[in-house]
C-alpha cells in the first residue's frame, strides 16, 4: 500500500549515472521531490545541473539508474507517450529559446496548440499568462526586440501557460541584470504559489541564501548535499 | 492540429520563399518535360491509330491478265490474313478518277496516245490488323503473288515515323526516369534545408511535448503544396506552349483527318498528383533522416 508520504513524490531518481562517451556528467544520483516543493539545484560549471533538468524531460536519457516523474518510470514510457510526459513540465532556459520568427503570443500559445486546444480557448489563456508576467502590451512584437528580462518573461509564461505540475528553470537569470533576476524569480515564485513544483538550477549563491526553499547540490556529478527533505541548512 | 499544421507550411512557405521557389520551378520544369513527352506519345499513337486506320495496298497488275486470273488472284488476296475488302480497279476508272482530281489540268492528259494507268487491285486492311511488321509482311506476300507487278504503300514514311516513335518512347521513358529522381531529391533537399533552418524551432516544440505528428505535418504540407504548384505549372506551361504552337502548324503538316490533342483532364489530373506524391515520397526520405524517426 502507498503511503501518503509517497504519494506525495512527483519526482525520484535512483541511482541514476549519465555517461557522454568515457565522461561521466552525473554519478550515482538518487534524491526525491515532493509535489509542490521549491528546489535549488546548485553547484559550479560541470556539476551536472544541467544534465539533470534534461534527464527530466527527456532531452536526454540516463545510462543507468532509474528516474520516475509522476509516477512514470522514464526507462520503461513508450516512445509514443514522452510527449505527454514533456506536457507535465514548464521548461525555462538562460538562453530563453524563444521562436525569434514568432510573435511573443505565437511563441507562448505553441504550448497550447501543441496539446490540442482549440483557438478559442487559446487566447484568453495566452493574454491572462502575459498580462500576469507585465508583457500582455507586446504581445504581438517579436522575441529580439525584447530585452533580456522580458525575454524570460515571455519563457515564463510559456512554461506557465500549460499550468504544468514541474517546473524547470536552468540558470533563468543567469544572463539578467539583479533588477530583472529579482523580477523574474518573483514570477518563479508566483508560480510555486499557484501549486507548481518548481526547480531552479542556479549557480547564484546570493539568490538561494534570500530565499526559502531546499538546495540540492552537485560537484562533480555527484550529491554533495540535499538528500533529506528540508531547509538549505542542511545542504 | 491539420488547420495549425496547414497554416505552419503556409508560413514556411512565404518565410523560405526562393528555397520553395527554386524548388517548384524545378518540378514545373520536371513536369513540363514529362508532359510534353507524354502530349507527343498520346498524338503519336493517335496518329498512328488514324493513319494505319486509312491504310490501304495498291497491287499494280501487269498488262494483258485475264479475267479469270485477275478473279483468282482478287480470291487469293481476299483470303490473306488481315485482308478487309479487296476492290478492283480497272485501268479506266482509274484515268477518270486521276482526270478528275487534277481538274483543269486534266487536259494534260488529251495528249497521251493511251491510258498509262495500269489495272489495279486495293486493298484495305482490317482493324485489328495494324502492326507495322505485319502491314509489311502483307505487302510483300501480294508483292510476290503472280501478275503482280508492283504494290505501293506508305511504307517509307510509315517507317520513318514509327522509327521516331520508338525512339522517343526509349528516349521518354529514361527521361522519365532521370526527372522522376531528381524530382524527389530536389523537394527531399529543400524540406531537409528547410529542418535545417528550423531545427531549433523543433527542437523547442519538442520539448514543451509536441508529438511527431505536429512537427511532421507541416513539411508533408509543403511537400504536397510544392509538388502540387510544381505539376500546375509545369502543366500551365505546357498549355501555354501547346496554344502558340498548334495553330502555326499548317494543314500540309498535319493530315487532315488528325486533329492535335492536348493531354486530357484525367491524365493532367494525374500528373499533379503524381507530382504531389513525388513531393510526399521525398519528404517521408527526408523527415526520416533528419528527426531520425
Amino acid at each position: 500500500m502507498t503511503s501518503g508520504l509517497e504519494k506525495d513524490i512527483i519526482i525520484r531518481m535512483l541511482h541514476v549515472n549519465k555517461r557522454y562517451g568515457k565522461m561521466e556528467a552525473l554519478h550515482n544520483l538518487s534524491f526525491e521531490i515532493r509535489k509542490n516543493e521549491f528546489v535549488f539545484v546548485t553547484g559550479p560549471s560541470g556539476a551536472g545541473k544541467s544534465t539533470m533538468i534534461k534527464l527530466l524531460y527527456m532531452g536526454e536519457s540516463a545510462s543507468s539508474g532509474a528516474i520516475l516523474v509522476d509516477g512514470i518510470n522514464l526507462a520503461r514510457i513508450p516512445r509514443k507517450q514522452i510527449p505527454m510526459l514533456r506536457r507535465k513540465f514548464g521548461v525555462i532556459f538562460q538562453d530563453f529559446k524563444l521562436i525569434p520568427t514568432k510573435t511573443i503570443f505565437q511563441n507562448v500559445s505553441l504550448v497550447l496548440e501543441v496539446a490540442g486546444l482549440k483557438a478559442k480557448e487559446i487566447y484568453p489563456r495566452v493574454m491572462d499568462v502575459l498580462e500576469r508576467v507585465g508583457i500582455n502590451d507586446r504581445a504581438e512584437e517579436f522575441p529580439p526586440v525584447l530585452s533580456g528580462g522580458e525575454k524570460q518573461r515571455v519563457a515564463i509564461a510559456r512554461a506557465m501557460v500549460g499550468q504544468p505540475k514541474i517546473v524547470l528553470a536552468d540558470e533563468p537569470t543567469g544572463s539578467l541584470d539583479p533588477d530583472s533576476a529579482a523580477h523574474i524569480f518573483q514570477l518563479l515564485q508566483a508560480v510555486h504559489q499557484a501549486g507548481a513544483t518548481v526547480i531552479i538550477a542556479t549557480h547564484d549563491q546570493q539568490m538561494i541564501s534570500d530565499h526559502d526553499g531546499r538546495v540540492v547540490r552537485l560537484e562533480n556529478g555527484r550529491m554533495a548535499t540535499g538528500n533529506s527533505d528540508g531547509n538549505k541548512n542542511l545542504c | 492540429m491539420l488547420i495549425f499544421a496547414a497554416k505552419r507550411a503556409l508560413t514556411d512557405i512565404v518565410n523560405n520563399k526562393f528555397l520553395h521557389m527554386v524548388s517548384i520551378v524545378t518540378i514545373a520544369l520536371s513536369v513540363f518535360i514529362v508532359s510534353a513527352f507524354s502530349l507527343f506519345f498520346n498524338n503519336a499513337t493517335d496518329f498512328l491509330d488514324a493513319w494505319r486506320k486509312g491504310v490501304r495496298i495498291i497491287a499494280y497488275m501487269g498488262v494483258n491478265v485475264a479475267e479469270s486470273q485477275r478473279i483468282e488472284l482478287m480470291e487469293t488476296i481476299r483470303k490473306s490474313n488481315g485482308v478487309a475488302t479487296v476492290e478492283f480497279i480497272s485501268k479506266n476508272d482509274a484515268y477518270n478518277d486521276l482526270k478528275r482530281k487534277i481538274g483543269q489540268q486534266s487536259s494534260l492528259l488529251d495528249g497521251l496516245d493511251k491510258n498509262p494507268l495500269p489495272d489495279s487491285v486495293e486493298i484495305i486492311l482490317a482493324d485489328s490488323y495494324r502492326r507495322l511488321e505485319d502491314i509489311e509482311k502483307l505487302a510483300k506476300t501480294i508483292g510476290e503473288m503472280p501478275h503482280v507487278e508492283d504494290i505501293e504503300y506508305a511504307q517509307k514514311w510509315l517507317y520513318r515515323f514509327n522509327g521516331i516513335y520508338n525512339l522517343f518512347k526509349v528516349t521518354g521513358l529514361v527521361l522519365v526516369s532521370i526527372f522522376f529522381i531528381a524530382t524527389l531529391l530536389i523537394i527531399a533537399n529543400t524540406i531537409r534545408l528547410v529542418m535545417y533552418t528550423r531545427r531549433e524551432e523543433i527542437e523547442i516544440i519538442r520539448i514543451i511535448g509536441a508529438d511527431e505528428a505536429f512537427i511532421k505535418y507541416p513539411f508533408f504540407f509543403e511537400a504536397l503544396a510544392q509538388g502540387f504548384l510544381g505539376g500546375v505549372a509545369g502543366l500551365l506551361m505546357l498549355y501555354l506552349a501547346f496554344i502558340l504552337t498548334v495553330p502555326n502548324l499548317t494543314p500540309e503538316t498535319v493530315f487532315a483527318f488528325f486533329e492535335i490533342r492536348f493531354i486530357s483532364v484525367t491524365f493532367s489530373l494525374t500528373i499533379v498528383f503524381c507530382s504531389m506524391m513525388i513531393g510526399w515520397v521525398g519528404c517521408f526520405f527526408s523527415i526520416r533522416k533528419f528527426l531520425k524517426l
